[in-house]
């Protein structure tokens, strides 16, 4: 890759090209600055600007165009300096005002840049400059006298339809693009506006339809291919968008900067939280989304605290903040077992859920299913997942939540199969799952896996919680042999507690089944071995019982 | 009571799309549920069931209105081959569990299918004594422990940021020309900005005004390792620049003599005479054509048609003179002296 040349790129770097500028530059003498504004190489009409203000030839009002170059090319803070120290002037002429208000404004600086815009005489760009100042401040008042200054002129219009797409108002922005457009049919430039209201929109194809007729004739746009690579985010993955954004970095030079952080910001999304923690921290509150995504990135990690400290102050206006404060609600408050947290969860889901925009959208089924599985409705949860469940099939958090749901409606052979699916060994460690799963198989006669699970867990008051699970599920299932171990087990493991009544039903119970012929007769062998453990004096009788039975059918006992 | 619910939900656009091989199945949709605590609700999650049916049946007749369309993205939720039987067999399970327990819908008493039940051993041929033995099985009511569920949450995607839509709060430029930036294009600048440090050594370079600040920035590359590309154009811009510098040797169409031979001594005539007479200065009456060859001639400098090349040797003299250490010591000690 070539960079800056002699003279200002004229797109297009192939070798053949780099020869001709070559002999252009030989030839050429001082560049114009001009040519630099035509090529948007504002860089370089920068450094010319400077040149020659060091050589103190100086063109008619330098400083202005100073600012006007800095502010194009991005660097907000170099054009307000420009600016300020122009305002200083006893000459200054009086738009300077609204110009540092312009870059003041975009460095974030409202306050001061409603008092800077207060200096300048009324002009258009001042009326949408604090159109936009009272959209900031939330002040509907002021937005509608500011809005009613407005006139019927392309800029105006375009300012108006920019704070329709910030209040999510993407149709009526839609609406005013399409009419200019219209009428001015080479304004590509709103082909793009109308691209990011479509992505909006999850219109991922549509928008990329209409973003291809600006990459056309602009192709190396980063604002386009940057819109280009979230669509392939969006409809194909992270590989696909990263892609474009290589793409990207590779046609710019070194000295080009903006949008940097952009770009910076999505190739941790694009990396599935890559660099996360290096890049993100200090982008929040420099791109909206970096916060999102932190927090995103804490849930992942399962480092929930930090995920609700970063959001707690978030006042929710997207649907994606609210869905995101409701799955951070949720989970802290199924941590720490906070109902208030899990009612604030179930509220937000339910609003974002019950949304016109997102109620047919996955994320807004996601938040129907996770709203209803709150208020333990799982009929409910079980209608909003089987709408989305197509897209989730090896999906661990999905077939958790969708296994749970059947398993509490009794359909314990779909929950079986369900959480088989699930490969995540978290998951698969939480008792909540163990506990379900073993449920499931009991329910389907399967006690010896429900068993194994008990088996491979280790003691823990997990384990002791699964046994009581073991013993009265089996039991209730007539799976007495496994009911009947697990009581035994209970015994041993807590020798205060009375689990006879229990065991002793249970070994009966083994006993009836080898009678009717569903057990072996081989298992009463196991079955003495189990009655003795227990120091019972009704033990004996039991067993009386039983070798009597076993002597006049010939089973061995031992 | 189970048919007259059938009855008066049969109407349904999801029922006369469900294509099913038995009507039972429809019914089941319905049929679990009743549950008293759940009333309160009923009406908001029956909303957001008949939006999903009318996806699914508009799915499946493939109508071809623009709302379906706008609706890409979910167009395929409902109403897909595997997940319809996926519904379907819920129900019949469920079905199954109504079956077993009519009488008692309490939930959590309801026995599950598969679940033990004495009168199964009833008729068993056992003595009285084994027969009194199986009254402790039902002598312990299994306890009904109650498991925790645990939503795990739904953890959204990474959202990219695509940045915000020109507000048209910009700077206008000065001469008042129209830029057309935000509307014939994009208000971004080009992907490819000069280097503004190879512009300043060019700018220099170019109009010959060399000035004490263009020398202020010296750019170095913090890990070159990692940024090859920074390296490699600065590389390549900087040789072009001097690709683009007036030649560092000339090549002289005629013959000139060496300048070593010019920086000889002169004969000690001359050298007597610079002591008493000056040289001509450039005050001499004559155009500068005429002067030059006055000096060349001096000089021993031939000129020939064109005066450039014999200049370019006389100033080469004059560099290799101001830079001789050896004469800049002469002249250090005749100033002393």
């Amino acid at each position: 890759m070539i960079l800056s040349r002699t003279k200002p790129a004229v797109g297009g770097d192939a070798p053949i090209g780099l020869n001709e500028k070559k002999n252009k530059s030989r030839t050429k003498k001082i560049p114009d600055l001009e040519e630099y504004l035509q090529q948007r190489d504002y860089l370089g009409a920068l450094t010319l600007l400077e040149f020659q203000r060091d050589v103190g030839e100086r063109e008619e009002h330098a400083d202005l165009w100073m600012g006007y170059c800095a502010f194009h090319l991005g660097d907000h803070k170099r054009a307000m300096e420009v600016y300020k120290t122009l305002s200083e002037k006893a000459e200054c002429p009086v738009e300077v005002w609204v110009y540092l208000a312009c870059t003041m404004f975009l460095l974030g600086l409202y306050k001061e840049a409603e008092e800077a815009a207060s200096k300048a005489p009324t002009s258009p760009l001042q009326n949408r400059l604090l159109f936009h100042l009272a959209h900031k401040f939330n002040d509907e008042k002021k937005l509608m006298g500011f809005h009613q200054n407005l006139e019927d002129v392309t800029e105006d219009q375009l300012s108006l339809a920019s704070i329709h797409y910030m209040r999510s108002h993407y149709q009526e922005a839609i609406d005013i693009y399409k009419r200019i457009l219209l009428q001015n049919r080479d304004f590509l430039a709103l082909k793009v506006y109308v691209a990011l209201c479509y992505y909006k929109l999850d219109y991922y194809d549509v928008s990329q339809e209409v973003l291809a007729v600006y990459l056309q004739s602009i192709p190396d746009s980063t604002i386009a291919l940057n819109l280009k690579a979230c669509n392939h985010f969006r409809l194909y993955n992270g590989k696909a968008a990263e892609a474009e954004l290589k793409n990207l970095m590779d046609i710019s030079s070194c000295s080009f900067e903006f949008a940097k952080e952009l770009i910076r910001h999505n190739l941790v999304v694009f990396r599935a939280g890559e660099g996360a923690l290096q890049v993100l921290p200090p982008l929040i509150d420099v791109i909206p989304e970096a916060r999102l995504n932190l927090v995103i990135y804490y849930l992942r990690q399962d480092d929930i605290q930090e995920a609700y400290n970063l959001i707690k102050d978030l006042v929710p206006t997207t649907p994606q903040e609210y869905i995101l404060k409701g799955v951070v609600n949720a989970a802290l408050g199924q941590e720490i077992g906070s109902r208030d947290h899990l009612k604030i969860a179930q509220q937000f889901f339910q609003l974002v859920g019950g949304s016109a925009s997102e109620c047919d959208t996955i994320p807004g089924r996601q938040c129907m299913a996770s709203c209803f599985f709150l208020l333990r409705q799982f009929e409910d949860v079980l209608i909003y997942l089987n709408s989305v469940k197509s897209y989730f099939y090896n999906d661990d958090t999905f077939n958790f939540n969708y296994a749970q749901a059947k398993a509490a409606l009794g359909n314990y052979r779909d929950a079986e199969e369900v959480f088989l699916l699930i490969q995540s060994e978290k998951i698969k460690n939480d008792y909540v799952y163990l506990s379900w799963l073993a449920r499931s198989y009991i329910m389907n006669q399967k006690g010896r896996l429900a068993w194994e699970l008990y088996l491979n867990m280790g003691t823990s008051s997990d384990a002791f919680a699964l046994l009581q699970l073991i013993a009265n599920d089996c039991y209730k299932m007539g799976q007495f042999f496994y009911a009947a171990k697990a009581f035994d087990a209970l015994e041993k493991l807590d020798p205060d507690s009375n689990y006879w009544e229990g065991k002793r039903g249970a070994c009966v119970g083994i006993f009836q089944l080898i009678l009717a012929g569903r057990e072996s007769r081989e298992m009463l062998k196991d079955v003495l071995p189990l009655l003795r453990s227990s120091g019972n004096p009704q033990v004996e009788y039991i067993i009386r019982t039983l070798r009597k039975w076993a002597k006049e059918n010939r089973v061995a006992l031992s | 009571m189970e048919r007259s619910d059938t009855k008066v939900l049969a109407n349904q656009p999801y029922d006369e799309s469900l294509e099913v091989n038995d009507s039972e199945d429809i019914a089941s949709v319905y049929t679990p549920t009743p549950q008293t605590h759940q009333r309160d609700l009923r009406p908001r999650s029956r909303k957001g069931r008949g939006v999903m049916e009318a996806n699914s049946s508009s799915d499946e007749f493939e109508e071809e209105d623009s709302p379906q369309k706008r609706r890409e993205p979910i167009s395929n939720l409902a109403g897909l081959g595997p997940e319809q039987e996926e519904e379907e067999d819920e129900e019949d399970s469920d079905e199954e569990d109504s079956d077993d327990d009519d009488d008692d819908e309490e939930e959590g008493a309801s026995a599950p299918e598969g679940a033990y039940d004495p009168a199964d051993y009833h008729n068993l041929p056992v003595s009285t004594e084994i027969k009194e033995l199986f009254q402790y099985i039902t002598r312990y009511t299994p306890q009904v422990v109650e498991l925790e569920n645990k939503l795990k949450p739904f953890i959204p995607d990474y959202i990219p940021a695509v940045g915000d839509i020109d507000a048209f709060l910009k700077v206008p430029r000065p001469d008042d020309k129209p830029d057309d930036l935000g509307l014939l294009l994009l208000d971004e600048p080009c992907v490819k900005q000069s280097d503004p440090r190879v512009l300043s050594l060019w700018l220099s370079e170019e109009t010959k005004q060399h000035h004490p600040t263009e020398v202020k920035k010296v750019s170095s590359i913090r890990s070159p390792h990692q940024e090859q590309k920074a390296l490699d154009s600065w590389i390549e811009s900087i040789s072009e620049l001097h690709r683009c510098k007036a030649p560092a040797s000339v090549h002289y169409a005629r013959p000139m003599p060496d300048v070593e031979s010019l920086m000889q001594e002169w004969p000690a005539e001359v050298e007597e005479l610079l002591g008493r007479v000056a040289l001509p200065s450039a005050e001499l009456d004559c155009d500068l054509a005429q002067y030059v060859d006055i000096v060349c001639g001096l000089l021993d400098i031939p000129v020939y048609k064109n005066r450039i090349q014999s200049l370019h040797v006389l100033f080469t003299l004059y560099l290799e003179f101001q830079n001789s250490e050896h004469f800049k010591a002469q002249n250090h000690d005749r100033l002393a002296s």
